[in-house]
């Protein structure tokens, strides 16, 4: 296995300290609203989410993101993430993805393995409130991970915190959430290679019960979760 | 007054004419009155006269589309334009329909744009978007530090009042709110007929009717955001976010009767917490 396929499975590791695990991107509303109650249930609102939200927005601007890391157009880079941000169309996922890039931000400063490749340091810090994909991005183009891989790897993180947040709030048991993981994961590769080539034009993040679901959490009365 | 013509839904093989359309308005303060510095159109779109049903102050308009709605092939653009300290209120005087399509798009391209002490309330009644048609909308609001804008939109996916789904045909609905440069808000909805989000729980689940509400201006706080959390929805799903300079509501239902009606009560309280204007509703609104 090369270095590049180390760091990549570093980033995409739920011990990355960047605090995901407090989240559950409208899952935990979705649970209460008895919209998500059981395995299938739980299949049909992340996968929903992975096909649309994810899939048709989050993944194809994250590929963009990398190509022009990789490219060194850090204007481009800079109006990607104020793009990525207007995106967040409820308060609390603006609030995770600025937390978590954040919080990501820091800790490649403090990694010699990020912060002594000469430039993207630099680079990064002049990108003004930077969301997550914009510095998971970063890593990977500093440590040369072809898009190819970094796609998948991006959707797998997302989805084995989603599936982790369904596990506690549903809840489910661990040999179910293995399973969502197995009949999930089987559609990343071809999520990842549509991500990689979609269009600008063609990007949709629209997925108003996310919305719904998200704004509806933010005055729930008892939760677990950040979102 | 433009005699409107019958346009009828054509079955797809007939080639009826294409309509293009431009709508370009200008507003400007004037000492104490706001003016329409420019009216320029081409084609079916029209501005209906500018109306002072609340003073001089503010300028109230009704866009007119073309004769009854717009079908594959129609391209048509508006630009508004609302400068330092002018208040325009803009609506349209009924639902604008999107026809199934004989194959082409129909296109609609909006660009507004607020100074700073300018106001634009952007108010059109809803979109209704007909089985197979090939609805492509973009609308770009550039405001300065300083603008107010109130805007809503509405979509209705089929004509559910006789029982008509959105089984084929595509919808493209963009909106971006830029300040100085920066998004605030991006939405970019790319839908198709056969779309699992129509039914996903993610998605509409279902429900053929979506639209949301978008407020920017001084005077946002918790406050207000409590307050319009108060105002309940009669029918389907509403609820209210407040994202850094902006207010945001979003409905979605079975009815546009009630996301509207909603959306009237937060403009109600709204308008005056960002203009210090009471709210009075456009009579267009209750034709």
């Amino acid at each position: 296995m090369s270095l590049a396929r180390i760091r990549l499975l570093q980033l995409s590791s739920p011990t990355l300290p960047v605090g995901a695990y407090t989240y559950s991107q409208g899952l935990e509303w979705a649970a209460e609203a008895g919209t998500v109650t059981d395995e299938a249930s739980a299949n049909a609102w992340i996968g929903g989410l992975m096909h649309s939200a994810m899939a048709r927005f989050e993944a194809p601007l994250a590929a963009r993101l990398l190509a022009v890391w990789n490219a060194g157009d850090d204007a481009r880079v800079a109006q990607l993430n104020t793009d990525f941000l207007a995106s967040r169309e409820a308060a609390e996922l603006r609030a995770e993805t600025v937390q978590m890039g954040y919080s990501l931000v820091r800790l490649l400063r403090d990694l010699p393995a990020f912060r002594d490749l000469p430039g993207m340091n630099d680079r990064l810090a002049a990108i003004d409130t930077p969301a997550f994909p914009t510095a998971w991005t970063a890593a990977a183009s500093a440590w040369q991970i072809p898009a190819r891989e970094a796609l998948p790897a991006y959707l797998w993180a997302w989805l084995e915190n989603q599936v982790m947040a369904a596990i506690k709030v549903v809840p489910l048991g661990q040999s179910a959430g293995q399973r969502l993981l197995a009949a999930l994961g089987d559609d990343i590769p071809a999520l990842a290679s549509t991500a990689l080539t979609l269009p600008e034009a063609e990007w949709s993040n629209f997925t108003p019960g996310l919305a719904l679901a998200s704004c509806h959490h933010e005055t729930q009365y008892s939760r677990l979760f950040r979102s | 007054m433009n005699a409107p013509l019958p346009r009828i839904d054509l079955p797809p093989d007939t080639a009826a004419p294409a309509w293009q359309a431009r709508l370009s308005l200008a507003f400007a303060q004037r000492d104490a009155r706001t003016v329409l510095t420019r009216r320029e159109h081409l084609g079916p779109l029209r501005l209906q006269k500018a109306l002072y049903p609340e003073g001089e102050a503010i300028c109230h308009g009704i866009v007119l589309h073309p004769p009854a709605g717009i079908a594959g092939g129609d391209q048509l653009s508006i630009e508004v334009e609302v400068g330092t300290g002018a208040h325009a209120l803009l609506t349209t005087p009924g639902a604008g329909k999107w026809y199934r399509s004989n194959g082409a798009d129909g296109r609609l391209t909006q660009h507004l744009s607020v100074a700073a002490g300018g106001v634009l309330e952007w108010l059109p009644q809803e979109n209704i978007v007909f089985d197979r048609a090939q609805a492509h909308m973009d609308t770009t609001v550039r405001l300065s530090t300083g603008a107010t804008l109130i805007a809503m939109d509405m979509t209705a996916l089929g004509r559910h009042g006789s029982g008509e789904r959105f089984d084929a045909g595509t919808l493209a609905q963009t909106l971006r709110v830029e300040c100085d440069g920066r998004p605030l808000w991006l939405e970019q909805i790319r839908l198709h007929g056969s779309d699992p989000l129509l039914h996903a729980a993610c998605g509409l689940a279902g429900r053929p009717v979506f639209g949301s509400l978008i407020a920017i201006g001084n005077g946002l706080d918790d406050a207000l955001l409590a307050a319009c959390r108060a105002l309940p929805v009669t029918h389907g799903d509403g609820v209210i976010t407040r994202l850094p300079e902006l207010l945001v509501a979003r409905y979605v239902g079975a009815r546009c009767e009630a996301g509207r009606a909603w959306f009237s009560q937060l403009w109600q309280l709204l308008r005056p917490a960002l203009t210090g204007r009471a709210a009075q509703t456009p009579r267009i609104w209750n034709t």
